[in-house]
């Protein structure tokens, strides 16, 4: 939101001209920020005399001054503004925000907060304007795009799902690789429990929903988002903090700056569109079948719908010459004929339905917030409180999500010294959505069901909403596959769900004792407690999965995940002499993590419909507990000399609970240095040159423990294994797949860091560039093992990786006015890369397939990038030709083979901001070059003849290739045989597609109503935004009628990257909102 | 001030460490969610090792009868009909679940004086490590299940690890012949039948001295008369028909009677020979849902038009290599439907019409002519068996000793087989309660087949006595097709197999790729190159020169 016109100011300003008398008067004024608040502390000086003023709490302030002579106004953070005194005695003033002020300071580890030009180490912040008011109620997603070195991926446009945050590339693959939260002040769980009972893992396979969680956050309840990417600047949180940390400050933390300011109530509400953004683009000439022959099949190779020509359905004996076949349901199994009277000898017209695109609707996203502040008379005492509401309908029926949050925020300087402030905020998140579980284009392939697996590839001439889905008999699914074997999706919409409610508690209480001038102590306690209610549900009568499912299951279960934080920080700070200045901090901090589930899950479902435990008659218990502490002492020292040369030294030891004595406890140093030549080389600034530069490097270590219980061999016990003769249940003890190892030491991590900073030509070019490296060495490998060993998997310390990158973040502001509300054009962009390259995996193996399937997936392999996608792919002959069998089709050959490399080679985003006037308008578009992604989605619809990059489809092929005596192939298939036998179902490297996209990530105009019309009103101020998400998008190099979107995390939020299972679509949301303030 | 000072920092640090009790517990090293290896009772860990080495069998049975045209093999090319990811479940199944439990248990049940523990998991030992070096080859063993001490267990050679099985064995049966302080809470085998056991572990010898040339050890333990004689003795594992907590049913029962009907097709060259020579064991051995298969004559005669959409082979030439050995292509009359040797087509949707696995071994459907649809749970249920060794086997395997020196000795061997055989299969129809059993084989029509393969084997020159006894030998070992694919392997018999659809499927699989979870994480255990490793028993000619079919 830029500058207004102030229209009371430039007449003022035309008056000036005019008047050429100077006699000393009052004048007097209003000064308001940007949105027209007023601002209390602002310095108002006449420039050439030693008279100067405040505003006071409401913003106003009087002056004595004489016409002609100018008034400055400064306030911290806003640019300066300078006004003549004129005719009039009244002087308005609008300021405005400076986002490069020199003085800028920046929330860093623990809190410290730190002159921006003094860090040796790269920070990102985005403040509230680009948070708030957002089509996505997931700050992770709004996130995206806005800093640099930031990877983030939602696990699909469902409302609700998952969101994946890798800052700077993957350390690791063992661990996790998502960042730390910390919200104000205080660590923040923001975990993925998809589905996860007793410990076995997200199973992608089965069904994975499951929010992040993080999404209990309003990210309209957020005040700015720093984002330490390096280990130089996360240091201080240890073990915790070496995936980069995401600070969040939310309103209520941000309470009070010990300025007095005016209470004040900020309303905003907003109306958004959620539509399917990935629908493919279907052809509408041919119909189900294969070959050009009709069939009830998965596919859409059937014969056309025109009566004539060589696919004409008109040669077709199923079809009679009306154009109609026997109803579906007329020719199935006896039981669904026996059902439907209605549609034995019915006909059933051949044609397209276009049922695709009416399975998806169109939801709609509501939010609301509510923020009120306010502090005391004298600014001691301030407070903070909201309430945010969201709810927030899928595009598919069925999903949707509520969530409301209320908080409380305040802070009191007491009389004795001490600074008591705290945070409580609760939030409810209530998340469902039908299941979602990975299909390979055929139905499920794992015990659940999947909303997605079987709507994307519904043969043209099938009508999903015309066939009845539910059997009127016993309520089972129903479909046209004659022998009844694909999964009715609005059976499953109707029938199957899973939900996630989650209520929280977080909150933070922190007591600031100024012990002297210098030292301060400050004890913090931070609490994070959620219970997640899981349910994952569905009626008996389903198709796909496993028997227990298809009998009806009933799964419920609470996740209570609990994280105390204490932490104790003595501060000081000391000039040790007239240049040189000193301060530091010293902190020991405990930390306990408790997951703790409990629940239930049943099958064997009696009476239709009913979703109550006492209605099943098989249960099963979930439990998993897992439990870790950590203790931490942490110091950091920072000198400055003359405010040109900053030093910090840092170190933290940490203790964790999991590991063997010998190697629970580890030290990690850092040290990081910014010079400021701009200071020190008078020569090298001008004011249309360099305005200011800085240069800095920093070093930085951490380690990463692992989670469980990796120490421990066990003997897992179960009591329902099999039975004996007489049908009792027989009770097993095995000794566990996983081999406990004592020797388990934590992965270490360094990282270089060197950057530079500067602003050119009268501050209209900012830039920050970054380059790091980082090695992770003594790797805990998730180690796949022989079974002959006796085990299948233990972890080890083994092997390194390297990782490197540049983060380069640029504004341009090509268009400064001056004047308030004239035109600004600025153009804010970034550009990062990250490589890595697994060096090292010990001496016993040289790959480790850590994600995916052990025979497709992503790897860890000496030489290549960390990451890599393994899979089967076209057998070559010694020459390197494509070997092709007796049939045409490629030979599939088996192994680990590269087929890609899912990690994109650059992104590069463009923001853009205009504003004029009372209008603003910004745009956001995000490019990923490179990158590669297996997708069943693209698979399926164009292996089943579905879209229209296959409408062209009475040719042959030939594959090139040899046949299996190395003569050329000159076998010809046909089109539906190349699709369906090569790529959808041949060797996996056919069905990985490069991911390159352009994304138009956010849109968005504004306007801002003048002040002067709000003079009357209750309104401080009133906006109004039209904006979009995602509202356009290319997948350069994927076929374009499948308009698939590569977004998509298909086996989770994990460490996994490059699949698509059929996981779900992306989303499309656009909207109004509004806000106010009174 | 300065005691405010004071009060509030012992105030401050007494309230971390009252408060952090809890969270600086900084050994937290035991794992809540399971029992540690102290715990562990010896039953239990039996009633794993007995379990888990039936799915073993099975699992790796249907490979080999899949390889033999027993079952139907999916695949136009042998080198990557099976991916090594394939055997993954069953190479866990078979070092992580059954050896490392049973060495697991095998100190806890000695110090108790447990023997006939230890005899089973002995014995279970030595029939799965042989199994694993038939299929595989050179396996670990002596270096294997050493945990931490070794993760790279290197492979020995197949020649030592039947040296090493044929002692564990020995030891097997003097443990079993010994007096255990108690024993098993359930022995799934022989319900606690010694003796049982003690012809089933010499007759897991008269295999391995079969595979190892040893004729003269074979011998003597059949003059012994201590084996697997009578089908009363089978070694046999007993599934039942409970779907879910657990699942007891037959494994292959499970993927073919489900809510949309099969999941797996039959074999036509089965079925083809079966039905044709009118064996008595087809109705048990298939339930067809459907009267007739498109493209051939239904059960009245009547032709079946073909049909794109449910068998679109129905409307195809069959390939050369079809057409010149006279095979059958695609379709069989009289409404059995399955598929050729290495049909690689899509899925139609043909579950409630191809032709069924039946009430033997599965579990399932008896044919009873109702054609009617199968689903989940019917026929047996699933509560069949899975054959570990059968008395018929150990006769067919005398047939072949006896033949190697005469082709016509076989004859009584193979005629006391197939009698066996049919007498075992037929007890199966009661499994079916639904059944019209009025449509069992009368005892004439037993011995006028009997009769025919008699007059056929006399009328055959050697090659055909040593072809009719392999069609009669795979025939009998339906359920498991182990000892076709060794037989197959040692002696190329029979050489009128039904080819691969595919003209040129490459060399057949002498032993197969090692699973993807030991190739890839063992260093020491280096995958094949292809599937014509020679395991070390079989001296025959180098692929494709032998077996000869293809």
């Amino acid at each position: 939101m830029r500058t207004n016109l102030n229209g009371i100011l430039t007449l003022l300003l035309a008056f000036v001209v005019h008047l050429t008398f100077a006699q000393e008067k009052t004048v007097s004024g209003t000064v308001t920020d940007q949105d027209g608040l007023p601002l209390p502390g602002v310095n108002i000086v006449v420039e050439g005399s030693t008279s100067g003023t405040q505003t006071d709490f409401d913003g106003n302030y009087s002056i004595r001054g004489s016409a002609g002579q100018t008034l400055l106004f400064s306030y911290i953070g806003q640019r300066d503004v300078r006004v003549t005194i004129g005719a009039s005695n009244t002087i308005n003033v609008q300021m405005q925000e400076d986002a490069q002020a020199l003085e800028e300071v920046v929330v860093t580890a623990q809190g410290i907060k730190k002159e921006k030009q003094a860090l040796g180490y790269a920070v990102s912040e985005v403040g509230d304007e680009l948070l708030e008011q957002r089509a996505e109620g997931d700050v992770g997603r709004i996130l995206t795009g806005k800093a640099s070195g930031v990877n983030i991926q939602a696990q699909s446009g469902l409302s609700g799902s998952g969101t994946s945050i890798i800052i700077r590339g993957l350390s690791t693959f063992s661990g996790s690789n998502q960042p730390l939260f910390i919200v104000d002040g205080v660590p923040f769980d923001s975990g993925t429990n998809g589905q996860t009972q007793n410990g076995q893992g997200n199973s992608f396979v089965d069904g994975n929903n499951g929010s992040s969680r993080f999404l209990d956050l309003d990210p309209n309840n957020i005040e700015s988002v720093n984002v330490l990417k390096g280990l130089a600047a996360a240091t201080l949180y240890g073990t915790a903090g070496r995936n980069g940390v995401i600070l969040i400050t939310t309103k209520n933390g941000a309470a009070g700056t010990g300025q007095a300011k005016k209470n004040e109530v900020t309303v905003s509400s907003s109306i958004f569109i959620n539509e399917i953004a990935s629908l493919p683009d279907y052809q509408d000439e041919f119909g189900n079948g294969f070959d050009q022959a009709f069939g009830w099949f998965f596919s859409n190779w059937g014969p056309s719908f025109d009566r004539d020509g060589v696919a004409g359905w008109g040669t077709q004996s199923a079809i009679d010459d009306a154009g109609t076949l026997a109803h579906p349901y007329s020719t199935s199994t006896s039981a669904i004929q026996a059902a439907f009277p209605e549609f034995q000898g019915a006909r059933y017209p051949w044609r397209p339905y276009d049922s695709v695109e009416k399975f998806f609707k169109q939801g709609v996203v509501q939010t609301n917030s509510v923020n009120v502040n306010g502090s005391s008379d004298d600014g001691s005492m301030s407070y903070n409180m909201n309430f945010g509401h969201l709810d927030d309908q899928g595009f598919t029926p069925g999903n949707n999500l509520r969530r409301y949050t209320v908080g409380l925020g305040g802070r009191a300087v007491l009389s004795n010294k001490i600074t008591a402030s705290g945070t409580l905020n609760f939030a409810n998140t209530n998340f469902q959505s039908p299941p979602v579980a990975a299909s390979t284009g055929n139905s499920v392939f794992g015990t659940g069901s999947s909303v997605f697996a079987n709507v994307f590839y519904t043969p043209r001439s099938v009508d999903i909403q015309g066939l009845p889905f539910e059997s009127p008999v016993d309520g089972s699914s129903v479909y046209y596959r004659q022998n009844n074997s694909i999964q009715h999706p609005l059976w499953t919409v109707k029938n199957s769900k899973t939900e996630q409610d989650t209520k929280r508690v977080f909150g933070n209480m922190a007591l600031v004792y100024d012990i002297n001038d210098n030292l301060n102590l400050t004890y913090r306690f931070g609490l994070d407690v959620y219970s997640e209610n899981n349910i994952t549900s569905q009626n008996k009568g389903g198709i796909g999965g496993s028997v227990a499912t298809q009998s009806g299951i009933l799964q419920t279960w609470n996740n209570t995940n609990t994280l105390f934080d204490h932490n104790l920080i003595l501060t000081g700070q000391y000039e040790i002499s007239e240049k040189v200045g000193f301060s530091f901090n010293a902190g020991a901090t405990t930390r306990s993590e408790k997951f703790d589930q409990n629940g239930v899950a049943s099958s064997g479902q009696q009476v239709f419909g009913v979703l109550r435990h006492f209605n099943f008659s098989l249960f099963e218990p979930i439990q998993f507990l897992q439990e870790r502490n950590i203790a931490g002492v942490y110091g950091q020292l920072d000198f400055d000399y003359d405010r040109m040369v900053y030093l910090t030294l840092a170190g933290r030891n940490d203790w964790v609970s999991n590991l063997a004595q010998d190697n629970r406890a580890i030290f990690y140093p850092s040290a990081s240095i910014s010079l400021i030549p701009t200071k020190f080389i008078p020569g090298l600034q001008s004011p249309n040159g360099v305005n200011y530069m800085k240069l800095r490097a920093g070093y930085g270590t951490s380690a990463n423990f692992p989670t469980g219980y990796p120490v421990a061999s066990t003997l897992i016990l179960d009591t329902q294994n099999f039975q004996d003769g007489d049908g009792n249940n027989t009770v097993t003890n095995v000794s566990a797949n996983l081999l406990g190892n004592p020797n388990l030491k934590p992965e270490l991590l360094q990282e270089l860091e060197f950057g530079i900073e500067a602003r050119l030509f009268d501050s209209r070019l900012t830039l920050d560039a970054s380059y790091y490296s980082r090695i992770t060495e003594d790797l805990i490998i998730d180690r796949p093992l022989d079974p002959s060993t006796g085990y299948t998997t233990t972890q080890t310390n083994v092997g390194e990786i390297k990782s490197w990158g540049t983060e380069v973040d640029a504004t341009l502001d090509i268009f400064r006015s001056s004047e308030p509300g004239g035109l600004n054009w600025s153009l804010n962009s970034n550009w990062f890369f990250n490589e890595s390259e697994v060096t090292d995996l010990g001496l016993d193996t040289d790959i480790v397939v850590y994600a995916g399937f052990t025979n497709l997936g992503n790897a860890a392999r000496v030489g290549d990038p960390l990451g890599i996608m393994v899979g089967t792919r076209i057998q070559r002959d010694d020459n390197d030709n494509f070997v092709v069998n007796a049939a045409g089709d490629y030979i599939e050959e088996e192994g680990l083979f590269e087929i890609g490399d899912p990690n994109p080679d650059w992104v590069l985003n463009v923001g853009n901001s205009f504003s004029y006037k009372n209008f603003n308008f910004n745009f956001l578009f995000n490019y990923t070059h490179g990158g590669d992604i297996y997708s069943r989605t693209a698979s399926v619809l164009i292996g089943r003849g579905l879209t229209t990059d296959v409408v062209d489809r009475l040719n042959t092929f030939i594959l090139p290739g040899v046949k299996g005596d190395g003569t050329p192939n000159d076998v010809q298939i046909n089109n539906s045989t190349f699709y369906f036998n090569n790529v959808l179902f041949g060797p996996d490297e056919l069905g990985v597609f490069d991911a390159s996209t352009v994304r138009l990530q956010e849109v968005s105009l504004g306007y801002s109503v003048p002040a002067k019309f709000l003079d009357k009103t209750p309104f401080g101020s009133l906006s109004f935004t039209v904006s979009g998400f995602n509202m356009w998008y290319e997948a350069i190099n994927i076929p374009k009628g499948t308009n698939f979107d590569p977004n998509v995390a298909g086996i989770g939020i994990g460490n996994g990257r490059g699949f698509d299972y059929l996981n779900g679509p992306s989303s499309r949301r656009y909207g109004f909102s509004v806000k106010a303030s009174f | 001030m300065k005691n405010i000072f004071k009060y509030l920092s012992i105030g401050l640090l007494g309230g971390v460490l009252f408060t952090g009790c809890e969270t600086s517990n900084l050994d937290l090293t035991e794992n809540p969610n399971a029992l540690t290896p102290a715990q562990a009772d010896p039953d239990f860990y039996l009633n794993e090792v007995q379990v888990r080495f039936a799915r073993v069998v099975e699992s790796l049975g249907e490979t080999g009868a899949e390889v033999t045209r027993i079952e139907w093999m999916g695949s136009r090319n042998y080198q990557n009909a099976y991916s090594p990811s394939g055997f993954d479940v069953s190479w866990e199944d078979a070092y992580q679940e059954v050896i490392k439990n049973a060495r697991d248990l095998t100190p806890i049940a000695q110090e108790a004086g447990l023997t006939h523990h230890v005899a089973i998991a002995q014995l279970i030992e030595a029939y799965t490590m042989t199994l694993l070096v038939d299929y595989f080859g050179d396996v670990p063993y002596s270096e294997a299940i050493g945990g931490a001490d070794n993760l790279n267990p290197a492979p020995d050679s197949g020649t030592d690890i039947y040296t090493a099985a044929l002692a564990l064995t020995d030891q097997a049966i003097a443990n079993f012949n010994s007096n255990a302080l108690a024993d098993p809470a359930i022995d799934f085998y022989y319900d606690g039948d010694w003796d049982a056991w003690v012809k089933a572990a010499n007759t897991l010898k008269l295999r391995l001295h079969l595979n190892l040339g040893n004729t003269s050890a074979f011998n003597s333990i059949i003059s012994g008369g201590n084996y697997i004689a009578s089908t009363d003795d089978d070694w046999q594992f007993q599934w039942g028909s409970n779907q879910v907590q657990p699942d007891t049913r037959h494994p292959n029962y499970a993927q073919n009677y489900t809510v949309t009907g099969g999941g797996d097709y039959a074999s036509i060259w089965m079925m083809n020979l079966m039905d044709t020579s009118d064996d008595p064991r087809i109705r048990y051995y298939y339930y067809r849902q459907n009267e007739g298969t498109p493209g051939s004559n239904d059960i009245d005669g009547d032709p079946v038009a073909p049909n794109e959409e449910t068998l679109d082979c129905s409307l195809q030439s069959p390939p050369a290599q079809y057409t010149a050995g006279g095979f059958p292509f695609c379709t069989l009359d009289n409404g059995y439907w399955g598929r050729n040797h290495g049909n690689d087509s899509g899925i139609p949707p043909d579950g409630l019409l191809r032709t069924a696995v039946g009430v033997y071994p599965q579990g399932g459907q008896f044919d009873d002519n109702s054609f009617g649809e199968t689903s989940l749970g019917t026929g047996g249920g699933g509560a069949g068996i899975t054959p570990v060794i059968l008395a018929s086997t150990v006769d067919f395997w005398r047939a072949e000793l006896a033949m190697n020196g005469s082709p016509a000795a076989g004859k009584p061997f193979i005629l006391a087989g197939i009698d066996k055989s049919i007498m075992k299969v037929q007890t199966f129809a009661s499994l079916d309660a639904t059944a019209d059993l009025s449509f069992e084989p009368s005892a004439t029509d037993v011995s006028d087949f009997i009769a025919s393969i008699d007059a056929a084997f006399d009328a055959a020159d050697d090659e055909g006595k040593w072809n009719i006894m392999a069609e009669q030998f795979f025939v009998a070992l339906k359920g498991n097709g182990h000892d076709a694919y060794n037989f197959y392997r040692r002696t190329g018999y029979p050489t009128n197999l039904e080819p691969n659809l595919e003209p040129n499927p490459g060399a057949f699989i002498r032993s197969f790729f090692y699973p993807a979870n030991a190739a890839n994480t063992n260093s020491s255990l280096a995958q094949k190159s292809g599937v014509t490793d020679q395991v070390f028993w079989d001296t025959n000619p180098s692929s494709p020169t032998f077996p000869v079919a293809n």
